[in-house]
């Protein structure tokens, strides 16, 4: 890192009881290391499939060590995906802040919201979290993805989204 | 007599199998079972059109369809975006038209009237037009006559035609459909052409020189060949450009033989580009085109209203974005210009591809490959030259872009259209101090450019990605 920027990326840490961006909750850490795990398949298959034409060794000695990289990366990814997202919801709408090497903040104005779709899968139900899409109108942007909010969180936010006066009369 | 053409609109995509089996099959009688499903078909589709009505409400229209299973639509006035009107050869020989009516998204047309007379077509567009947007005095005659913006004479249309690389997706169809129909045809080809040019050259001792000059004039024959096709489509499809406004429709006519007449709200426009490349700047000219709401589809991509100006000169662009923006400043005064070391993080794939071509052609080639290094000041030139004329622009209406050297475009849209925003930084762009923003509108196709302001100094971006953010919010959504 070279400069140290305060203007992007929230205060990890210090000044958190002033910082209105709000992180993940920490149990949602589980799902997204369990999402990374899922690297391991290609990184296992290339591999193996490589050594099987190009006749170099068996192929069933680097497939799983080739997954146990993959799945190492990703749950390491995953863990770094979950530290670096946070939210923010005020009054003009709603943000989005994602990664650390990569940084992208998505701003939804609150009068550009269309429709909200909230989806919980089995294991986001049995740890309480929920993903929240936001969809616009847009087209390359039209839908921004919250994963893994907390439960109560994501249904204050999609009540607070879905409340906008719907001014299209004409 | 309307059954006629849905008939034939039904046959029509069965002739070619058909008569390829006839001819091409083996006389086994077993061949022509398909006939039946065919005429299956065509007795479902008639009994739809038979069954196809609409009929017109206070403030909508209302369409009963289906065979079996009835169902009315209705469909309010004021969400039909898009009107268009198609008249192939055979409608426009017996005066008839056919109607498609679209609202925004949605991947087919809200109504489709196969065959109307010409003069309900032109009603029923009117109707649109008046409902739409004046419910309030339905009675007050508003004036019918529009004003014309733009026309095209066939020698611009020419012009549009050396522009565009239309030809090279005839040239690719043909060809595509010549190794379809024998498949040894191509490879034929080529190979006599390459018997003729090297058989030639080798009893004659042909020098490099001639070599190239052989080689030269066969690139020029084919780019020869790729104007006049480009030439002979855009005046097949836009010969008789007319842009008209009526009321706050604007409507576009165009078409040699088939002719399309597209209409939609000036309020439905979402965001503009407009485009000079290098042979239109040749020419002097450009072209001005917007999207709207009314979802593209690849099989169908004249669905829209989407060039208001296939070819016209840069002033005549400027006086139509200002008649039709009447509140924004177009063109704009002063352009911001982007981060000073922009041009560097511009030039940078640039760089990396000339390296790795410079690394490839040497190793094929020995020490020889090394002149693919020229590569690398050129991309720098470009880069540079590209950066001293990019620039964005931000009003109380209008937010745009500028960008390109060669070839230039200028992408903008007014705030109240704008939907998400997208700030980006990368490793690279944090090490100068730059971001980029991302501007998302309705609308704009996969291929479309994007509306998108890169490589500003971090602080500029972070202030313009806030008051966007608001004004916005406070705009409500329009059209």
């Amino acid at each position: 890192m070279h400069a140290p920027d305060v203007s992007s990326g929230p205060p990890t840490g210090s000044s958190a009881a002033a910082d209105p961006w709000q992180p993940l909750p920490a149990r949602a850490r589980l799902l997204f290391v369990l999402g990374g795990l899922t690297l391991a398949i290609p990184f296992a298959i290339a591999p193996a499939v490589l050594a099987e034409v190009f006749d170099l060794t068996t192929p069933w000695l680097v497939g799983p060590f080739g997954g146990l990289l993959g799945a190492v990366l990703g749950a390491w990814l995953g863990i770094k995906q979950h530290r670096y997202t946070w939210w923010l919801l005020d009054d003009d709408g709603f943000s989005l802040r994602r990664g650390r090497l990569w940084r992208s903040e998505t701003r939804v104005p609150e009068s550009r919201v269309q429709h909200l779709d909230l989806k919980r899968g089995p294991l986001q139900r049995r740890y309480r979290l929920a993903t929240l899409v936001i969809h616009t109108a847009g087209t390359r942007h039209s839908a921004v993805t919250v994963p893994c909010l907390d439960e109560g969180d994501a249904e204050r936010l999609r009540d607070r989204l879905a409340r906008q006066v719907d001014g299209d009369d004409d | 007599m309307s059954w006629l053409f849905v008939l034939i609109q039904q046959l029509k995509q069965f002739i070619v199998p058909l008569i390829a089996l006839l001819i091409f099959g083996q006389g086994d009688r077993n061949e022509l079972w398909p006939l039946i499903g065919v005429g299956v078909l065509a007795v479902v589709s008639l009994w739809q059109y038979f069954t196809y009505r609409y009929r017109i409400a206070d403030d909508s229209l209302i369409i009963h369809s289906g065979v079996l299973q009835r169902s009315a639509r209705h469909i309010p006035f004021a969400r039909i975006h898009n009107v268009a009107l198609h008249q192939s050869l055979l409608h426009r020989m017996f005066g008839v038209a056919e109607v498609r009516l679209e609202s925004a998204g949605g991947q087919k047309p809200e109504a489709q009237m196969r065959v109307l007379t010409l003069a309900d077509a032109l009603a029923l567009e009117a109707l649109v037009r008046r409902r739409g947007h004046a419910p309030a005095n339905v009675g007050d005659a508003q004036p019918e006559t529009g004003t014309l913006l733009l026309q095209l004479p066939p020698a611009e249309v020419v012009r549009l035609g050396l522009v565009s690389n239309r030809g090279l997706i005839v040239l690719g169809g043909a060809f595509a459909a010549a190794s379809q129909f024998s498949p040894r045809l191509l490879p034929n080809m080529f190979e006599r052409w390459g018997k003729t040019l090297f058989g030639y050259a080798g009893s004659h001792q042909f020098d490099t020189a001639q070599y190239a000059l052989a080689a030269v004039s066969f690139v020029l024959a084919f780019v020869l060949l790729l104007r006049l096709l480009s030439v002979a489509l855009a005046l097949l499809q836009y010969y008789g450009f007319r842009l008209d406004e009526i009321g706050h429709r604007l409507t576009v006519e165009r078409g040699l033989l088939t002719r399309l007449r597209t209409s939609a709200s000036r309020r439905r426009i979402q965001a503009w580009t407009l485009r000079e490349g290098l042979v239109h700047r040749l020419l002097k000219r450009r072209s001005l085109q917007v999207d709207t709401a009314v979802a593209e589809q690849h099989d169908q991509p004249q669905r829209g209203l989407r060039e208001l100006a296939p070819i016209a000169t840069a002033p005549q662009c400027d006086a139509l974005i200002a008649h039709l923006l009447p509140r924004a400043q177009w063109p704009p005064d002063q352009w911001q210009q982007l981060h000073p070391r922009a041009w560097w993080r511009l030039a940078l794939p640039g760089v990396l591809l000339s390296m790795l071509l410079t690394a490839g052609s040497s190793w094929y080639f020995g020490p020889w490959g090394a002149l693919a290094l020229l590569w690398l000041p050129w991309s720098l030139h470009s880069a540079r030259q590209h950066s001293r004329r990019a620039g964005y622009v931000l009003d109380a209406t209008l937010v745009g872009v500028r960008e390109g050297w060669w070839s230039r475009h200028w992408r903008f849209a007014e705030i109240d259209k704008l939907q998400a925003l997208r700030w980006t930084q990368s490793p690279i762009d944090r090490r100068y101090g730059m971001a980029t923003l991302w501007l998302d509108t309705t609308g704009a196709g996969a291929l479309a450019l994007p509306l998108r302001i890169r490589h500003l100094p971090e602080a500029q971006a972070r202030a313009l990605f806030a008051r966007l953010g608001t004004e916005i919010a406070r705009r409500p959504l329009r059209g």
